[in-house]
């Protein structure tokens, strides 16, 4: 019997989590993966299948569950792997069968609503142990399901937390694990790269070149990284794995916020504007702008677009407009 | 908390003190002892040759720039000579004697004909000091006042239910030298149990406090010792006391604030030592007893030190001054001046404690059970395990541990904020004059011209007016004065007037006629920081 704190739970079987868990369970780690849904823990462990990422066959290690309480007294490390707008009432209701011993790292590349909290100060409401962190960085799902080589941060202000996820996730050869002590950066950079590949899915789409695009990658992570250090985090976190790497990983045509940029350039799709953790970040990042007096021309554009207040051209223009005097 | 855990402890736990002296001070020693040679073997900064060396570097540094006496820079630069020469044995004796004399340096002592005396004799000594100039009979009368002088309230009945419980931990705002006795006397009040606490070692200078607070459990903190292995000892020592259920005092702001703003950038310090002694417990087998640290603010109609502590902020140089020594403590003068004109003012000092926190910053129930931050229970000593309930040691986390209680410490603080009529007044002219300097820069109010610092009596009764409502519905900032609810704006204008413009040196706010006049806009802006965490109305 694998000893518990050599068993990695995950915290929803999303694409990411199950791509996550898939991987470990590869690489020999043990990992209980919890879903709410019993069908979808069924299909897991009975036909190695996922639906939210089902061209990706499932190693055989790789369990699930729909009962929180084996998740929590099985593994002490959990990484929460589940939609910004989930978290709340998931760290609620893990809440319950946690104390104060365990490790909880979330992989949530948003703001959660409606106060635009950071994840980690959402899950701190609902869980009762204070060792906390974040996981972010350029690996998207489908390549961690390959057994592509991914590298991603931890961050966290326990060494502890930063130290047992990169014992228990460098298992697989192919994924990398650094650490960082800057929780917000990590994860302010994380949730804004998210809206800034919106915005790069609208230039793409909207036929700019490359020049401009580069122009709108580096002011990107330049205000991101004035809006972290209003919020307490350090400027160079934006411009490491989990802010321009982010950025440029999710930028592929691959991602859902990539794609939501683009099919806004042509026009189409404004109801489901909002569904994606990059058009949620987006909104939730201009709010926390504003209310922290951070300059930010690049996330408002997107904002406006994403709320309908601006057309994608006019947004761009006003955003090339808008130059500030130093870089 | 379940029944069988013991209660009914909240005697005076000091009054064994004595009797278990040698005791602790031996556990200190030998844990200290093991640890420091424990390290050593890793070599490089934890050698016993670097830990004894940085020992007497900082000594030497130390009595040289005291002018020390020659026998005593002997003593370590003989040691210093001699380390490269000596045997593992002799380090660790060397480094055994050295714990041993740090130890005895730091421990305290509790005399409880003193305490007898501090609490029931005492006070009628203080209210014959409260006016030296009365009669015997006056200071009597002074006595049967002294409740109205010093109040308690707040959460008491949990924190007494707390130290019947487990231990206590008191920690307080540090805004002056008289917060030793204050807050002594503010426990008395309380009915809960004295507390040993740290005191730098400066205050032992003033003989009147220093009888008290050597006798009262108080012991020494000496703060010109920088070296490790003091701290080392220092530590050991609270946590020593922790665990043998000896209550505590820190103030965790770790010395005085020269704002007077409500701390919200703690030092923390020896609070570091709770997370320590719980695992102790823990690890020992005992996680029941429990450790509770429980949240208070001195709330001073005027501070002693007010004229002293707000220069010094200002200065430049007042950054690096940790220790200040010439202040109007050390002025038996002032002091007597502080006891007569300020303490029979009724209700002039308010503690207000606060609802007790676990060690790792948790709120508990009432039956001292911790819950976290979505109200279930949870067990403590889980925080101090891993993952197969083994007690684990990591001084990061528990450093961790100990700066989320200092946030809880520091959230609380505002709401337990006592604001007297001088700071309600100092508040609303403050504003004014910011309105109409248009700034609220300090450094450029204090070269406003005098007229901009008159202001009509009923303007700022206006003023206070809408503070007061402001305050009353926002408890989260504090509250004011209990006595002062029933007193229309006028009184507590009248009442601050008379604070402000008769106790310091030069008055800070006089009358004259229907015209306030701001004479001391530094005093002015030291009062008002009390209330600095309450936004400027209007302001988002």
């Amino acid at each position: 019997m694998t000893r518990r704190g050599d068993t990695i739970g995950i915290v929803g079987a999303g694409s990411f989590g199950t791509a996550l868990g898939s991987v470990l369970a590869r690489a020999g780690r043990r990992v209980v993966l919890w879903s709410r849904d019993p069908a979808v823990a069924d299909a897991i462990n009975r036909d190695r299948s996922c639906p939210r990422l089902p061209r990706a066959p499932l190693p055989e290690p790789l369990e699930a569950t729909a009962d929180p309480r084996r998740v929590a007294g099985e593994a002490r490390f959990l990484v929460m792997a589940v939609r910004s707008t989930d978290v709340r009432d998931r760290a609620r209701e893990l809440g319950g069968f946690l104390d104060g011993s365990h490790i909880v790292v979330h992989a949530v590349g948003a703001l959660a609503a409606p106060g635009n909290e950071r994840v980690s100060e959402v899950m701190a409401q609902g869980l009762p142990t204070l060792k906390l962190g974040v996981l972010a960085g350029p690996s998207l799902p489908a390549d961690l399901a390959e057994g592509q080589y991914s590298s991603m941060v931890v961050a966290s202000a326990f060494d502890e937390v930063v130290g047992e996820a990169r014992r228990l996730l460098n298992a697989p050869p192919t994924l990398r694990v650094y650490g960082s002590k800057d929780l917000a950066g990590v994860e302010l950079a994380s949730a804004l790269s998210g809206a800034y590949t919106v915005a790069l899915g609208l230039c793409d789409g909207l036929g700019i070149g490359a020049g401009p695009r580069v122009v709108l990658i580096t002011r990107a992570v330049a205000e991101a990284s004035r809006l972290g250090q209003a919020a307490g985090a350090e400027a160079r976190t934006f411009a490491g794995l989990a802010g321009l790497g982010n950025l440029l990983a999710r930028s592929s045509e691959r991602s859902a916020d990539y794609e939501l940029g683009r099919r806004l350039a042509d026009g189409v799709v404004t109801a489901d504007a909002a569904r994606t953790e990059g058009a949620r970040a987006a909104i939730a990042g201009d709010a926390l702008a504003r209310k922290l007096r951070v300059r930010m021309p690049v996330l408002s554009g997107v904002a406006a677009v994403l709320a309908g207040r601006a057309e994608p051209r006019e947004a761009a223009q006003l955003v090339g407009d808008n130059v500030a005097t130093e870089e | 908390m379940a029944s069988d855990r013991p209660v009914r402890e909240a005697e005076n736990r000091l009054e064994r003190f004595n009797a278990d002296r040698e005791r602790l001070l031996a556990e200190v020693e030998r844990r200290v002892v093991a640890r420091r040679i424990a390290e050593s073997r890793q070599g490089g900064d934890a050698s016993l040759e670097y830990v004894l060396n940085d020992v007497a570097f900082c000594e030497i540094r130390r009595l040289e720039a005291s002018h020390g006496k020659n026998g005593a820079l002997g003593r370590w630069r003989d040691l210093s000579r001699r380390l490269m020469t000596m045997s593992d044995e002799d380090k660790q004796g060397e480094l055994r004697a050295l714990v041993r004399h740090y130890g005895q340096d730091v421990v305290g002592n509790f005399d409880p004909r003193v305490y007898r005396f501090a609490t029931g004799v005492g006070p009628s000594l203080l209210g014959v000091l409260f006016n030296p100039t009365g009669s015997l009979r006056e200071g009597a009368r002074a006595l049967r006042n002294v409740d109205a002088r010093i109040t308690a309230d707040g959460e008491i009945d949990i924190a007494r239910a707390c130290a019947e419980r487990g231990t206590i931990v008191v920690t307080p705002t540090h805004s002056s030298n008289m917060d030793s006795p204050a807050i002594g006397l503010g426990l008395l009040r309380a009915h809960l149990p004295p507390t040993t606490y740290g005191a730098g070692k400066n205050l032992f200078s003033n003989p009147f406090i220093s009888f008290f607070m050597r006798n009262l459990g108080a012991y020494r903190v000496d703060r010109r010792l920088k070296f490790e292995l003091y701290k080392d000892v220092l530590k050991e020592y609270s946590t020593v006391l922790l665990e043998h259920g000896y209550h505590s005092l820190f103030f965790p702001g770790g010395t005085r604030c020269r704002s007077n703003l409500v701390e919200k950038h703690l030092k923390l310090g020896l609070l570091g030592t709770t997370v320590t002694a719980y695992k102790n417990l823990v690890r020992e087998g005992q996680p029941h007893k429990r450790i509770y640290i429980v949240p208070a603010t001195i709330n001073y109609r005027l501070v002693l030190e007010a004229e002293t502590l707000i220069d010094d902020y200002l200065a430049e140089t007042g950054k690096n001054r940790y220790i200040i020594t010439d202040d109007e403590f050390s002025r038996i003068g002032r002091l007597l001046e502080f006891f007569r004109k300020i303490l029979v003012h009724e209700g002039s000092v308010v503690v207000r404690f606060g609802r007790p926190y676990d060690p790792f910053g948790n709120e508990i129930t009432d039956d001292g059970e911790s819950l976290d931050r979505a109200g279930r229970v949870v067990d403590p000593a889980s925080f101090v395990r891993g993952a197969e309930g083994e007690v684990t040691d990591d001084d990061q986390r528990d450093a961790e541990y100990t700066r989320a209680l200092g946030r809880r410490l520091a959230e609380v603080y505002p709401r337990l904020t006592v604001f007297h009529a001088t700071h309600l007044l100092a508040r609303v002219l403050y504003d004014e004059l910011a309105r109409r300097a248009g700034t609220r820069d300090i450094y450029r109010l204090i070269r406003v011209a005098p007229a901009t610092c008159a202001v009509p009596v009923g303007d700022a009764e206006a003023a206070l007016v809408k503070l007061r409502a402001r305050l009353a519905a926002t408890p989260a900032w504090g509250a004011e004065h209990p006595l002062l609810a029933p007193q229309a704006a006028g009184a507590v204008i009248e009442d601050a007037v008379r604070g402000l413009g008769t106790y310091h040196t030069r008055p800070a706010v006089t009358r004259d006629a229907d015209t306030l006049h701001v004479e001391d806009v530094k005093l002015l802006y030291y009062y008002q920081n009390r209330t600095a965490h309450i936004p400027v109305e209007g302001a988002a």
